[in-house]
């Protein structure tokens, strides 16, 4: 097997690449965590000292708050309504690619691009504040500007943006059920409810994990929103400071790179458990 | 219940709220300033401006240069992880060597770091490099994805080793087996791949917004955000929407010219990644 070293110089330009400017940034961020390192002097080793200031670190605490409640908010709505919407639209009805197409336009524009439209749509006096309040009368809210109101708004946009992403993989979950299963519960004389309960269901378990773990990754991660939405980013009042945004706040406004690294850590290792439990769930089916 | 105007109704229902967002942006663009948020909403432009608004775009910043810019990311990252992830998905499947596993599974451990996790050591890195705000910082860190080095070892697998050994025994070298048997094979996934890639770089927001201060090496996604400032004292909604429908056209022309690789591609992703 002479040609088997062949294998290894194809493989070697990526796995180079990845040691480059993934592997090491990995590692060196895990060591800058336990530094202190302002860019300026070398980085001073500190231990866990870090991680015991971002417990008493009340920006952080709020940052930490803030992130779990967008994503309590970016997960159970979004996993309901996208697997409405796809039973919806699994069977077939007059109209439906199109419906269908129209429905999945919110997965087209960038991120950044659903920022600044929904900043205009979400104007004090603007349009949705015609379309909701406008019916009780009301002609000003303040989706971005209220410190109550603005966490919901970023999760409002966010679940806008994701449903219909969603949808799809649902749409290709229930694809892959044999019709055959279908048809014998309607032989047996379950309703499209039972059927879908009894039939459906059991065989979109590793769609609904695969749904659960996507949307909660995705809203750890969290970052254009709050960046772009309100009037400065994370407001009004930190109330949208989310944990990527403080990353970016301590390390490239404050030049705290240790504690910006250690936030970074916290969040991976957040991520982690939800890999690792869908993992877990995986493997228990 | 299949055609069951209930189902029918909820339907039209759903697909009026979630594509309503993206009527305003494409409407607005050719409404007058005044108008955009006209109450009740106009649905169609009263007052159509024609590309007015896509002009005041082009005068408040450097709109081109970000198209530009961004076309230029998305081309790098899609021709770069296509063909070198195809290249190592290949060696993968098809060769056994030492330390071939450990290699793997290094690969794969970058899929499960998120970029948010990333930044800040990176960006000390292309500090060091002397990469900071410059086209190679830009471009470079990202322009391997994991994610393709993944997909075509998963592929590559299906490819019949006869084939390969025929080209073997008729004296191929091995690259040649690679560029002109494996390749074209992989072609459809290839496809895929490109288009899934193209997305994700063309809406990439955090790392060119933090690598680069120049306006002149600012990607679209980036550029955009200006246009939420007022410009000479007043609200440029009218351009900032302009502006945003240039940057979702790319993508909505990859949706509706390919949109099987398309679906197939970001399904594939989700569930594969």
């Amino acid at each position: 097997m002479r040609y088997k070293w062949w294998g290894l110089a194809f493989v070697l330009p990526a796995v180079g690449f990845f040691a480059a400017f993934n592997l090491f940034p990995m590692l060196f961020g895990l060591y800058l965590s336990f530094t202190d390192y302002d860019l300026l002097n070398p980085p001073i080793w500190v231990g866990l000292d870090n991680f015991f200031n971002l417990w008493d670190d009340r920006l952080f605490r709020q940052a930490l708050g803030n992130t779990l409640v967008f994503v309590a908010g970016a997960t159970l709505p979004v996993w309901v309504l996208s697997l409405l919407a796809a039973l919806v639209f699994d069977q077939a009805f007059r109209a439906r690619d199109w419906l269908k197409a129209a429905f999945f336009l919110p997965v087209l524009p960038p991120i950044a691009v659903i920022a600044v439209l929904w900043r205009v749509l979400l104007h004090p006096n603007g349009v949705i504040t015609s379309l909701t309040g406008g019916w009780w009368g009301i002609t000003e809210i303040r989706w971005l500007a209220d410190t109550a109101l603005a966490p919901f708004s970023m999760i409002a946009v966010h679940d806008w943006a994701m449903i219909p992403f969603f949808m799809m993989i649902w749409l290709a979950g229930l694809a892959a059920i044999p019709p055959e299963f279908r048809e014998a519960a309607a032989i047996d004389g379950a309703g499209p409810v039972r059927s879908f309960w009894h039939v459906d269901l059991p065989q979109l378990r590793s769609t609904a994990v695969l749904v659960a773990a996507l949307s909660s990754i995705g809203a750890f991660q969290t970052f254009a929103l709050q960046y772009v939405l309100p009037n400065d980013a994370g407001g009004p009042a930190n109330s949208t400071m989310v944990l990527a945004l403080l990353v970016l706040k301590y390390g490239f406004q404050y030049f705290r790179m240790g504690d910006a690294a250690a936030i970074s850590v916290v969040m991976f290792g957040m991520i982690l458990c939800v890999t690792l439990g869908q993992l877990w769930f995986n493997r228990r089916a | 219940m299949r055609n069951h105007p209930i189902r029918l109704l909820i339907a039209l229902t759903l697909a009026v709220i979630f594509a309503f967002p993206i009527w305003f942006m494409v409407s607005s663009a050719f409404k007058a300033e005044a108008e955009i948020q006209a109450i009740p909403m106009h649905l169609l432009p009263w007052d159509f401006q024609g590309l007015a608004q896509f002009r005041l775009a082009a005068d408040i910043g450097p709109i081109w240069i970000y198209f530009a810019n961004s076309w230029l990311y998305a081309i790098t990252h899609v021709v770069i992880t296509v063909f070198f992830g195809a290249l190592a998905g290949f060696g993968f499947a098809k060769y056994r060597f030492p330390g071939r596993s450990l290699l793997f599974l290094a690969v794969l451990s970058t899929i499960m770091v998120p970029f948010q996790v990333l930044v800040v050591p990176l960006f000390i890195e292309m500090k060091a490099l002397g990469w900071e705000n410059s086209y190679a910082g830009l471009l470079v860190p990202g322009m391997m994805n994991a994610f393709g080095v993944f997909m075509m070892r998963q592929y590559a697998a299906d490819l019949p080793d006869e084939l390969l050994e025929a080209a073997r025994i008729d004296g191929a070298a091995e690259f040649r087996i690679f560029l002109q048997i494996a390749l074209p094979l992989l072609l459809p996934a290839l496809a895929s791949l490109a288009i899934i890639v193209f997305i994700w770089a063309w809406g990439a927001f955090l790392w060119p917004l933090v690598i680069v201060q120049d306006k002149a090496l600012n990607v679209l996604s980036v550029g955009l955000a200006s246009y939420t400032q007022p410009y000479l004292g007043q609200p440029m909604w009218g351009a900032a929407m302009a502006a945003s429908t240039i940057a979702t056209i790319p993508i909505a022309v990859l949706f509706v010219f390919f949109q099987r690789y398309f679906v197939k591609g970001l399904t594939a992703a989700a569930v594969k990644g």
